[in-house]
Parts: structure tokens; C-alpha cells; sequence
């Protein structure tokens, strides 16, 4: 079954008629140039955004859908995460599970799978960037939903912790989920199942990253040119030291 | 640890400065008295003092407070700011104009003309503020606004007072309105103010955790499970409205709706679900306490200088540790 289905999307001046579905267990990615639209696809498609064009979750139209129901089967993170107030991590991420009555279910094993168990209790106004991102992050899992949507979720963070995310994306996917992250980098994208490239709003590019991201697409949308070689793997040790 | 010891501090508080507010002032009761009085029995002086001057007073005074305290505590996380409150933001002041026009038409007299055109004040400055300083705009954004609305909704107040000027009785009532208080509160505003604030308060309690999610932002919150449109609306309401009613039987008192919510959150953290209630609580107790210091010091201070002149420093120093 199809998790989302996006028909025609369009939102004015950045956003140009982006048709595609998301199927579950599948990990993709959206890359593209700053202001090419990656942002406002995962908003519009979250229902976040006025925008025309169709979004259908597991067959339904999402404008017929309840908020609070939708955010039980779609998690969207921000690519940045903004708090004013106080709040400890630990009662962020316990705010992913609102919508299921505050029942605190799975938030400790959020908590843990962004390492954040040591920060549980300092204040989100006291974290770093990519620490808040981290912690968007975990509440987004905790909800449990089975769609997600993340935008530039790597972005602010270390490698390690880059590499710990696209992990568990996986895991996510492999168990069922299906997931829709924006990237900035290029690199990252070769581990997903498939990749969605825009362009100034449009949808240039469908399908696996090899087939996608060539090096005359690459210089095409982003004006640089792509050399294959490998100057530096990184990857996770097998076991944790 | 902290937070129970500060629960217990509220809960202790209230009932504390409700006694005081009974017992002080230029009579001096003893509780015990106060407590024979309110029963109807003792010396008929006493019953008078505490059951038809100091009850209605007190009563009054709380529900302002919590109002007040209330209304702040959504106005911050509405607009995603510590320093937003009724009284920054000209919300009082819109509801003063409102009670002020009414009072210089010589409409004042019905039971429910004051109140009704104080929310109706209360509302137009809330819809200016949503319009000139959009969600989650900069402190400065924010205040800004709040100034020019306050600069420009006092104007009008002003201007009403200086055409009655004549007129001394008219006057004497507008100037209870710009400086707040609770002096001859009678029946009549135990009527229009406690009900409502009080049911207005049910309306808010349940909504803390739509607060919470309300503080991240539209976005997240509605991505959360909020329905924003509709509680938006629900919030921008309820909290008008206790301001308004706060207002119309008590005047312009400020920086209660700003400094209790934030001492607060300081100390029980900022879950709404827990820093609402308290607020109202805390709200009342600092009404209370500053109604009674207006009755024991010396020179007729009333409730709105006293506020302002605790509320004052505190905001100079909020804006010393936020902005």
C-alpha cells in the first residue's frame, strides 16, 4: 500500500505541479539546491502549507483527515527547530505522544536512539543546534507514526551522530515505515532506496540514486562537477566502542 | 522538590492573602472574628466590614488576579514571547478605552454596558496586535506594537478625560479606570466579574497541553495533532476576555498578567498544564496581597501603582536577562 500519494502539488512561486507516491519500507531522499523547494514539498505534503494539487495518506485525502489522526500516521520534523520556553528533553519528546493520550509510550527508547538519554533533563533552550535537532527528531519518532517526513534532519550534526540517524532511518524503513528526508548532501543520498531531485520547484529527477544523481544531472541542477572517486569513507564501526 | 515546595508555597498563599484581605485594613479584625462575621454573627459592625465591603472586595480581587495571571500565561505562549502580556501587548488599555467611552456617553448606569463595551475594547486591541505583530515577531516587533497601541488607545482615554474634565463625578470614575483598583466593589461586580471568569478559567484549564504544542509554532504544533484554526481562536478569545473582564470591574491593572506567569515558569518549568493553574493561583494571591498593601500604607495608593510599582522593576530586569 501507498503511504502518501502527492498529485499536481503547487504552491505559488515555489512549488511547480510535484506528482509522485511513497510506498512503505522504502527510505527516500530530496535533494537540491537551496531554495529549490525541498522544504515547502515536505510541508505541503504534511498538510502544513496551503497548497494546491492532491496529498492522499493510505488512500485518504489528507484535507479530510482529522488533524490529531494525521499526526498519529505523519511526523514532520523542522529543519530547524525553535523553542522559547524551557522545556526539558525528556517533556519534548513525551510531546510526540499527545496525540495518544500522553501515554509516555516508546519516548525512553526515542530518548535513547538519538543519544540523548545523559541531556534528558537539561533544558531545550540549552542545547546546541544539532542537539535541538536531535531532539525533534526523537519526539517525531516517538509518535510512532508511520510516514515521516524530515527535513535536513543531518544537517547540523556531527558525523557520528549524521551516520546514527541515516541508521536508524533505515531501521525505520525496514521495519515498515516509510520515510521522506530532505539532504544537502549529495554523498548521503547513494544509501537510500531512492532519491527525488527538484529544481526551482519542479521535479527533475525520480528514481534510484544511481539513475538520479548522474554527473550530467548534477551539473545540471546544481552547476557543479560530480568526480566519483572516494577521498574519505566514514561509516559506523560494527560495534559501538 | 522544587516544584512541590513551590506548589505547596501557591496553595498556602491564597487562602493566606483572601484572610488578610478580610482582616486588614483601617478596621484591623481578628480572624477569629472575621471568621464569626462571614457566618453573619458578632458584632454588627464586623458583619458589615467583612460581609458587604471586604467579601465582595476580595472576591473581586482574586478573580481579577487569576484572570490576569491567566490571560498572560496565553498571550506568552500564543505569541511565542515572555514579555508578551494583557497590559504590554494594550489589551487593558483597549478594555479601558471601552469602559471610558461608555462611562463619557452616559451609558454607564446599566449593569452591563461597561463590561460588554470593555470586551468589545479588549477584542479590537487584541485584532490590531495579531495583525501588527504577526506570531512568533521579535520581542521588539512585539513591543514596539504594544507601544504604539498602548501610546494610541490611551490617547483616546486621555481625550475623553479632558473633555469631561468638567464634569467631576465622570472624571473621578474614568480615573478609576486608568489606575485600577478594588475600592466599593459591591454585588453588583461579584456578579459580572466572578461567574464569567471563573467559567472562562474552566474554558482555558484543559487546554495546557495544546499550549505546549501552541509554543513551538503553528506548524509543529498542528503537526503534533493540534487543530490550530480552531484553538487559536479558542485561545485569542478566552484570554481577551479574561483581560476584559478583568478590566470592567477593576480597571487597568498591570504587569500581574506579565510577572506571574513568568516567575513562575521559573519555578515550576513550562508545562501549561501545570504553570495554568498555578498562574491563577499565584495571580490571585498577588492581587490580593497588593490590595491590601494599598489599604495599609499611607497616601491612597490604588491597586494599578502598587502592581506597576512591583511589576516595573521586574520587568526592567526581564528585559535585562531575555532580550
Amino acid at each position: 500500500m501507498s503511504a502518501l500519494t502527492v498529485r499536481a502539488l503547487t504552491v505559488p512561486a515555489r512549488l511547480d505541479d510535484v506528482s509522485f507516491t511513497l510506498r512503505l519500507r522504502t527510505l527516500t531522499a530530496v535533494v537540491g539546491p537551496n531554495g529549490s523547494g525541498k522544504s515547502t514539498l515536505l510541508q505541503a505534503a504534511a498538510g502544513l502549507l496551503p497548497a494546491s494539487g492532491d496529498v492522499e495518506l493510505q488512500g485518504r485525502p489528507l484535507p479530510r483527515i482529522a488533524v490529531i489522526d494525521r499526526a498519529r500516521c505523519l511526523a514532520w520534523v523542522p529543519q530547524e527547530a525553535s523553542f522559547q520556553f524551557a522545556f526539558s528533553v525528556r517533556e519534548v519528546v513525551a510531546q510526540g505522544r499527545y496525540m495518544w493520550a500522553d501515554d509516555d509510550c516508546g519516548v525512553d527508547d526515542a530518548l535513547a536512539s538519538f543519544d540523548l538519554r545523559d541531556l534528558a533533563d537539561r533544558p531545550v533552550t540549552r542545547l546546541s543546534g544539532g542537539e535541538r535537532q536531535r531532539v525533534s527528531l526523537a519526539r517525531a519518532v516517538a509518535t510512532g507514526a508511520g510516514l515521516q517526513l524530515w527535513d535536513e534532519p543531518v544537517a547540523q550534526l556531527d558525523v557520528r551522530h549524521a551516520l546514527e540517524v541515516l541508521a536508524l532511518a533505515r531501521r525505520l524503513a525496514n521495519g515498515g515505515a516509510a520515510l521522506l528526508v530532505s539532504l544537502h548532501d549529495l554523498r548521503m543520498a547513494h544509501s537510500f532506496d531512492r532519491v527525488l531531485l527538484l529544481k526551482r520547484g519542479r521535479l527533475v529527477g525520480d528514481g534510484r540514486a544511481e539513475e538520479v544523481l548522474t554527473p550530467a544531472a548534477i551539473f545540471e541542477v546544481f552547476g557543479v562537477r560530480a568526480r566519483s572517486e572516494v577521498s574519505l569513507q566514514l561509516e559506523l564501526p560494527d560495534v559501538r566502542p | 522538590m522544587k516544584r512541590r515546595l513551590v506548589t505547596w508555597l501557591l496553595v498556602s498563599l491564597l487562602p493566606a492573602a483572601f484572610l488578610a484581605s478580610l482582616a486588614l485594613g483601617e478596621v484591623r479584625l481578628p480572624l477569629a472574628e472575621v471568621a464569626e462575621a462571614l457566618r453573619g454573627r458578632g458584632d454588627p459592625v464586623a458583619v458589615t466590614i467583612v460581609r458587604d465591603f471586604r467579601l465582595p472586595r476580595s472576591l473581586v480581587g482574586a478573580a481579577v488576579g487569576a484572570a490576569l495571571a491567566a490571560s498572560g500565561v496565553v498571550m506568552q505562549a500564543f505569541f511565542r514571547n515572555a514579555l508578551a502580556s494583557p497590559g504590554l501587548l494594550g489589551v487593558s488599555s483597549g478594555a479601558a478605552l471601552g469602559a471610558v467611552t461608555v462611562l463619557a456617553l452616559g451609558l454607564g448606569h446599566a449593569l452591563w454596558t461597561v463590561p460588554l463595551a470593555a470586551i468589545a475594547g479588549a477584542f479590537l486591541a487584541t485584532a490590531a496586535v495579531v495583525v501588527l505583530a504577526r506570531r512568533g515577531a521579535g520581542t521588539e516587533r512585539l513591543l514596539l506594537s504594544g507601544i504604539a497601541l498602548n501610546a494610541l488607545l490611551d490617547a483616546g482615554t486621555a481625550f475623553l478625560l479632558s473633555t469631561n474634565a468638567g464634569r467631576l463625578e465622570l472624571s473621578g470614575q474614568i480615573l478609576f479606570w486608568l489606575m485600577g483598583g478594588l475600592e466599593s466593589r459591591a454585588a453588583e461586580h461579584v456578579i459580572i466579574g466572578i461567574p464569567s471568569i471563573v467559567l472562562a478559567c474552566v474554558l482555558l484549564l484543559p487546554l495546557g497541553r495544546d499550549l505546549n504544542l501552541i509554543s513551538l509554532g503553528e506548524q509543529s504544533a498542528q503537526s503534533l495533532g493540534v487543530d490550530v484554526r480552531r484553538v487559536r481562536w479558542k485561545l485569542v478569545a478566552l484570554s481577551t476576555l479574561l483581560t476584559a473582564l478583568a478590566t470592567s470591574v477593576a480597571g487597568v491593572v498591570g504587569f500581574v498578567g506579565l510577572v506571574v506567569p513568568h516567575l513562575l515558569r521559573l519555578a515550576l518549568g513550562p508545562d501549561h498544564r501545570r504553570l495554568l493553574p498555578a498562574a491563577m493561583m499565584g495571580g490571585a494571591a498577588l492581587t490580593l496581597a497588593c490590595d491590601v498593601a494599598t489599604r495599609l500604607l499611607p497616601g491612597g495608593l490604588r491597586l494599578g501603582v502598587v502592581t506597576a510599582m512591583v511589576g516595573g522593576p521586574f520587568f526592567l530586569w526581564m528585559l535585562r536577562t531575555l532580550a
